[in-house]
């Protein structure tokens, strides 16, 4: 006798879901931090999303990507309740191919490059987190599921809802900004891109 | 040098974020990889770059991992179990009303009157979602 064609009890899949999908609490909850840019709506946003998510259980498919299918939940949640009043510019229509345009690119100095490096190892968390929360939503998004969380293109463009060029596009503008933002700090911290001869003995 | 390169430094400069990515054609990869490997400003950029991909991604991942404030986990939880005995029990709700001995006496005197109203909400379990499941034909093996 095969039980394999028996449908799943829905009491089986509620059990099925606390087992798998609660153990991503943490991450989706960083995740809703970069979203919202606040605790208390990050809280809200991963419970809507586990709630959701729940209700919905029925319709994902065993064996495909569960982290995948909840940071879906997570960002078209975020996206239709969060920021649903907030009336946003919308990033132009040419975003797709604007950025491969040729710019005029130099090579930098050897000091250039290791100040940059040297600032990026030594800023504090808190400046990483701020100048994420700093650059469009949209861009934040992208790099956020592409960097912390390792999706791919077409990940990130099935979760997000934009084809795979609109998503490379995001991802190249959003690292580009990241960086700028956080060579500026840097720089206020007193690491500097230039090369800083005057050492103290 | 009087090499003619096939491409420039700036063609290839523009190229990197593209290259990085591995989002390259064979043909236009080849002409990159003649450049770099002549030109040692570009392969020093390319190797600058590709380190400062790394650098960020190191440092948002290890800023970017706040746990849970416990409360939310609970509040899950509680959440989904709630829906999960929701869908197995239902509640049954009962009312009953009690009067108890009025007494008046000779002149008119209330000397004792009493009503209850009592409301119990039971709740029954159809088919409990429990481990043992299984086991629900109670007969064992």
């Amino acid at each position: 006798m095969s039980t394999d064609l028996v449908k799943e009890s829905s009491a089986d899949r509620a059990v099925r879901f606390e087992r798998d999908a609660l153990a991503f609490t943490d991450q989706l909850y960083a995740a809703a931090l970069r979203y919202t840019k606040n605790p208390h709506d990050a809280k809200d946003l991963v419970q809507d999303t586990y709630l959701k998510a729940f209700a919905s259980f029925h319709q994902f498919e065993p064996g495909t990507n569960l982290k995948a299918w909840l940071y879906r939940v997570l960002t078209t949640t975020f996206i239709n309740t969060y920021r649903k009043d907030q009336r946003r510019p919308q990033i132009s229509a040419g975003e797709v191919e604007d950025w491969q345009l040729a710019e005029a690119a130099s090579h930098t100095s050897d000091q250039g490059k290791s100040a940059e490096v040297e600032a990026l190892e030594n800023l504090p968390d808190s400046d990483i987190k701020r100048a994420l929360q700093d650059i469009p939503e949209e861009f934040r998004i992208a790099v956020y599921l592409a960097d912390v969380e390792g999706f791919s293109y077409k990940e990130i463009a099935d979760i997000v809802g934009v084809p795979a060029g609109t998503v490379m596009s995001r991802l190249h503008r959003g690292r580009k900004q990241l960086r700028e933002r956080l060579t500026e700090y840097a720089k206020e911290l007193g690491y500097t891109t230039e090369k800083n001869s005057g050492a103290k003995p | 040098m009087t090499f003619n390169f096939a491409l420039g430094c700036n063609e290839v400069l523009n190229s990197f974020v593209l290259l990085i990515e591995g989002n390259i054609e064979e043909p236009q990869m080849n002409m990159i990889e003649v450049h770099i490997a002549t030109c040692p400003a570009c392969e020093a950029e390319l190797a600058h770059e590709q380190a400062m991909r790394q650098l960020m991604q190191e440092a948002l991942r290890r800023s970017c991992n706040e746990k849970a404030p416990e409360d939310l986990h609970d509040a899950i939880y509680r959440q989904i179990h709630g829906q999960m005995t929701g869908a197995f029990t239902e509640v049954v709700t009962q009312y009953s009303m009690t009067e108890i001995s009025i007494e008046i006496d000779e002149f008119g005197q209330v000397e004792h009157r009493e009503v209850t109203i009592e409301h119990t909400e039971e709740i029954r379990f159809l088919n409990p979602p429990t481990d043992d499941s299984d086991d629900v034909d109670g007969q064992g093996r």
